[in-house]
């Protein structure tokens, strides 16, 4: 039977291409979205990498009327010493602006054996950052304040960018850099993996410098990790401390849970934007199925008829209704499946290879229950047809 | 072969209701071929459709070879007319997107059969109807009498016990409808099946063994 339908649709490809080209976009759309939705779920499922809960960011600028580099140092140093003497902080830290969920990126690269690592987010964190931010070592250290005075350049890497450049390897102890690069960096630790672009975002390969205490006037950000208690109250007592400190200085005070809100709804957008173009063609489809279904019927109750008086029960004539719209769906979905197999084998837009076959798997499912759906009703109407009438019609 | 007892049919709607069929008895012999004949509008196909289990009758009952139809549901309906019965429609009713052998082989898709087994059936069908020079030619590529003839090879290929034609010659030129009525005649000669077919033409009806005639529903002959 399956190879008369086939034969069917075949000898009439023509009428039936439009509604093939209609689902294998519709697949191609859908696969999109869904390729999407699963690699944001599958960020969304790792770990963080730190507790973000309570940390408190304060924003501010350089302002200070000495520029005298001892007595600047001296100013933050105590500014720091100050904030953490507060009965509600826990700890603090200074840190550059692209702190977790700050929308700001600092990127670098270098060359290790002629390879050009590019693309690397580059962070300036004080010795205090593990701790205010709870992240965890996977081995070796994080940088100390011996590390920062030290002419040494030494630096931590996530565990991202420990794969990319060292596989499974060992990193601990090794030089980032070409032989002629002269500020050759050396890996001391190992920190697992930030999503440092919110919950749907995978970590990207980042870099964590030791920086000496010149860096705090331009790194802009100081990094808080308050109790459950503090309050607004708080927050204005911190405020003024800071305007204190730095005169005509604009200060802010964001919390890292608001932020990261906020980053997951920016986030989103492209997707819920995918997800209701694919929603209207969804309908398109859906409609256009019905109504070629809906138009075979009436301009084949002739067939139909026929079919009923040479031996095919109704549920036979509503099956062979809704096979044909599968065999369509089927050859559509052939048709769109060499197209997505493209993605993982060319690895278009870098994701893994798992996530966009699963993705194929979830849109051919898809597109095959709407099709189902959309053809059972046209299918229930055509075996109610009374042969007799059908054949009388024809 | 055929009995029908006291077949009415009535069409009902909201206003109107119409005695299309009034107590028509009739028994149709093994190996008989009758012509059914009268004005149109008089009943004959809807007779046609009832004897074929395509329509059911308002009243009265049929028997096929000793059974009755009663009761049959809409599948074993299906399964008789399949095996019982062969079909032949004036407008032929074939598949155009399906090439001649194709639609020869439908009525044994709705049965227990292997490709192989329907495409030899269905080429010997041809055979007999003189088109096995047109198995790969589409329906539209063939003039009425062949179209005819492909439908006869279809109302044949399961090889039914009983023909029913309605008007099979009524779109053909008089040369045309002698050599469909010929293939009839000869199917009920040499493979003893049961024809019953309707039609308007005087001529064809004389051919036959027996001649029933409606008017306004109504057996008068």
């Amino acid at each position: 039977m399956f190879k008369h339908l086939f034969k069917m649709i075949w000898n009439k490809k023509k009428q039936n291409s439009l509604l093939m080209v209609e689902i294998l976009l519709s697949f191609m759309v859908i696969f999109g979205v869904f390729s999407f939705a699963i690699n944001s779920y599958n960020n969304y499922a790792k770990p963080m990498g730190i507790n973000y809960d309570k940390v408190w960011a304060i924003s501010y600028n350089h302002t200070l009327e000495t520029t005298n580099a001892d007595s600047v140092t001296l100013v933050y140093q105590t500014l720091l010493r100050n904030i953490k003497a507060l009965p509600l902080v826990v700890d603090a830290g200074y840190a550059s602006s692209n702190i977790p969920f700050s929308n700001n990126h600092m990127s670098t690269g270098f060359k290790i054996k002629g390879r050009e690592i590019s693309n690397v987010n580059n962070f300036f964190m004080d010795e205090n950052y593990l701790k205010v931010m709870g992240a965890k070592m996977v081995s070796g250290r994080w940088y100390n304040k011996a590390d920062m005075v030290s002419k040494a350049n030494v630096v931590v890497i996530n565990e991202t960018l420990k794969e990319k450049v060292f596989g499974k390897g060992e990193a601990l102890g090794k030089l980032l850099g070409s032989d002629d690069d002269k500020n050759k960096r050396k890996v001391i630790g190992i920190i697992a993996d930030i999503k440092n672009d919110g919950d749907y975002q995978k970590a990207a390969p980042g870099l964590f410098n030791a920086h000496d205490t010149a860096a705090y006037k331009w790194m802009g950000k100081i990094l808080v990790k308050v109790a459950p208690e503090a309050d607004a109250n708080f927050e204005g007592k911190l405020y003024k401390l800071m305007s204190n400190t730095f005169k005509n200085s604009n200060i802010e005070i964001e919390h890292l849970d608001n932020k990261l809100t906020a980053y997951n709804k920016f986030t989103l957008v492209p997707l819920i934007i995918l997800s209701i173009v694919a929603a209207f063609l969804i309908i398109n489809v859906a409609l256009g199925i019905f109504g070629v279904l809906w138009y075979n019927i009436n301009k084949r109750k002739g067939e139909i008829g026929l079919r009923r008086a040479i031996g095919a029960p109704g549920n036979a004539v509503s099956a062979q209704l809704v096979y044909e719209a599968l065999i369509l769906a089927t050859l559509s979905l052939v048709l769109g499946a060499v197209f997505a197999v493209q993605f993982p084998l060319l690895n278009v837009f870098d994701l893994p290879a798992s996530v966009y076959l699963l993705a194929l798997l979830f849109a051919a499912i898809f597109i095959y229950t709407l099709v189902l759906i959309c053809s059972l009703y046209p299918g229930k109407q055509a075996a109610a047809i009374y042969p007799a009438v059908a054949l009388h019609e024809e | 072969m055929i009995q029908l007892e006291n077949i009415e049919k009535v069409y009902r709607t909201d206003t109107i209701q119409t005695l299309a069929l009034n107590s028509i008895s009739l028994d149709v012999e093994k190996g008989e071929f009758l012509s059914i004949m009268g004005p149109s509008g008089c009943g004959k196909s809807t007779l046609l459709n009832i004897m074929g289990l395509l329509d059911a009758p308002s009243k009265g009952g049929i028997k096929i070879d000793g059974q009755s139809t009663t009761n049959l549901n809409d599948k074993q309906l299906a399964a008789f007319r399949n095996k019982k019965l062969g079909f032949i429609f004036q407008s032929y009713h074939l598949i155009n997107d399906l090439q001649v052998l194709d639609n020869v082989e439908l009525p044994l898709l709705y049965r227990n059969t292997t490709a192989k087994e329907r495409r030899e059936l269905a080429t010997e069908a041809l055979e007999k109807v003189g088109l096995s020079n047109r198995l790969k030619h589409f329906p539209t590529q063939l003039s009425g009498g062949q179209r005819q003839r492909v439908a006869i090879a279809r109302a044949i290929v399961g090889r039914p016990e009983i023909i029913l034609a309605d008007e099979p010659t009524g779109n053909l030129d008089s040369a045309m409808g002698n050599e469909i009525m010929d293939i009839l005649l000869q199917l009920n000669r040499t493979e003893g099946t049961t024809i019953v077919m309707v039609t308007h033409d005087e001529h064809m009806a004389k051919k036959t063994h027996r001649l029933v005639r409606l008017f306004d529903g109504s057996q008068v002959q």
